[in-house]
């Protein structure tokens, strides 16, 4: 074989599969970020301060540094704590607690944007905090959410490229590899961009209709 | 002013039986802003009250108390026999009784008109679907519009969202009904199916505190009218002593403004 060959479909065929990793890698951070997003979300809106300060320091801390660096951070951490080094782990970790930090922030404002009547309402009616936010408050706030949840979730998927620098072997380092066989930095990288581009249009497109659907059926 | 007999009935836990609501020494603040001033009153069962005075007086403030959608700084505010100064169990159990009717109507607007009614019963009552949904439809024909019953809130007129709100009120089926200010927000061809659904609900016995502007309402169907301005109770009396010979100068200002 030699040294250097050139960019053709089995190449091609090689990056389509690694989106399989990315995809998967995006899903479980979106799943994760999903739970760990309604807790913190309901946690900004308690009348706890301490859940309060506490989801508040969560979310700045995710928001104020780069993705890169909470990847970092979780994959070298867990080396500190005596675990072993696995891509595949610190990638989820890092991407859920990052996913769940800023769907925290979003829902937090779709739940704020549920007018105040509508809870006192329910209080008024006898309905407790869990049944208060499961019947009345949260089924309000997803119709507003939908459109930012599915747009947060394109960046999402943009975001899992970073796990290439510390390893994990998904779309964009599947790029890598196949470009350092090839030297087709062309080919190769258009083609990895095409790839997230099918990924991520789609969805952006899905995001724009339903928040066409949800504005009109407020009106209704 | 004082008609409660506060140290006697202090000290039993459920209070006096026939009172629906005593209110004592009650005080509340936003921030530096005193919103209630030592509020004193009782009201018996089935009596029906209207609460009147000047926007910022403190009116909706006192009635929201009486469910705790707003909490007091002191004071003492025993409803249906349950005090509910640091019981969080008396607190729900009081909601469960009390039901309240807003400005804003404040419907649910993802369910339908049917949800919106049998929502409280089933999940706080435990009630079957099919005996909320009997209910609903008994107190929707009551409030005279059994057949909006599978339309949305944002279907109905503002006269037709509040007589929803006062079905799903009645569907708890609850000994004491607050109004705060129900016919503030509707347009005035529609104001009077709502006070007419009122007024049937008065004739019933039903022990009634209205916040509301309506002085033909008021003269019609309270047996006691109160006065607030700035967080105070200024006077209080039965219809025709309060608007035949109002005795505060503040009432009497109030009334030449209104009439």
């Amino acid at each position: 074989m030699p040294l250097i060959r050139p960019f053709g479909l089995p190449e091609f065929w090689i990056i389509l599969m690694a989106a399989q990793w990315t995809i998967a890698l995006s899903a479980i951070a979106f799943a994760g970020g999903g739970l760990g997003g309604l807790l913190t979300a309901l946690a900004r809106v308690s009348d706890s301060r301490w859940l309060r300060g506490l989801s508040t320091g969560f979310i700045r801390l995710f928001q104020g540094t780069p993705l890169l660096m909470q990847l970092f951070l979780v994959f070298f951490g867990m080396n500190i704590l005596g675990l072993a080094i696995n891509p595949w782990v610190a990638a989820a970790v890092a991407l859920t607690l990052h996913a769940s930090a800023f769907l925290g922030e979003i829902w937090r404002g779709c739940i704020e944007a549920v007018p105040s009547g509508q809870r006192e309402a329910a209080t008024a009616l006898g309905l407790r905090y869990v049944n208060r936010m499961r019947y009345v408050v949260l089924p309000q706030a997803s119709r507003i959410a939908v459109a930012p949840t599915v747009g947060f979730l394109v960046q999402l998927i943009k975001g899992t490229s970073l796990a290439a620098i510390i390893g994990f072997t998904e779309l964009t380092r599947q790029g890598q590899i196949i470009n350092n066989a090839t030297f087709s930095p062309f080919a190769v990288f258009g083609s990895v961009a095409v790839i997230y581009f099918m990924l991520c249009w789609p969805l952006s497109v899905l995001a724009r209709r339903m928040e066409f659907r949800f504005s009109r059926s407020a009106v209704r | 002013m004082t008609d409660v007999t506060a140290g006697a009935a202090a000290a039993d836990m459920r209070g006096s039986p026939d009172l629906a609501v005593r209110m004592e020494g009650v005080n509340k603040w936003y921030g530096a802003f005193h919103a209630l001033k030592n509020i004193e009153l009782s009201v018996q069962r089935g009596e029906r009250i209207v609460i009147c005075g000047p926007s910022g007086s403190g009116k909706s403030t006192l009635i929201r108390c009486i469910n705790q959608l707003e909490t007091i700084r002191d004071g003492r505010i025993v409803v249906d026999g349950y005090d509910l100064t640091g019981s969080k169990k008396n607190v729900d159990l009081v909601r469960q009784e009390t039901g309240m009717v807003f400005q804003q109507f404040n419907l649910f607007p993802h369910m339908t008109v049917l949800e919106n009614c049998t929502l409280a019963p089933m999940k706080v009552r435990g009630v079957s679907r099919a005996e909320a949904e009997t209910t609903a439809r008994k107190y929707l024909e009551r409030v005279r519009i059994p057949e909006q019953a599978d339309k949305y809130p944002a279907q109905l007129s503002g006269g037709q969202q509040q007589r929803v709100a006062i079905a799903r009120a009645l569907c708890m089926n609850p000994k004491i009904m607050l109004f705060d200010e129900p016919t503030s927000a509707l347009d005035p061809e529609m104001v009077k199916e709502v006070l007419d659904t009122m007024i049937d609900l008065a004739s019933e016995g039903m022990t009634m505190l209205c916040v509301t502007h309506e002085m033909g309402f008021a003269r019609q169907v309270a047996d006691r009218v109160i006065f607030m301005d700035r967080g105070e109770i200024l006077e209080m009396g039965t219809p025709d002593a309060f608007f035949g010979n109002p005795q505060n100068e503040r009432l009497k200002t109030f009334l030449g403004q209104i009439s």
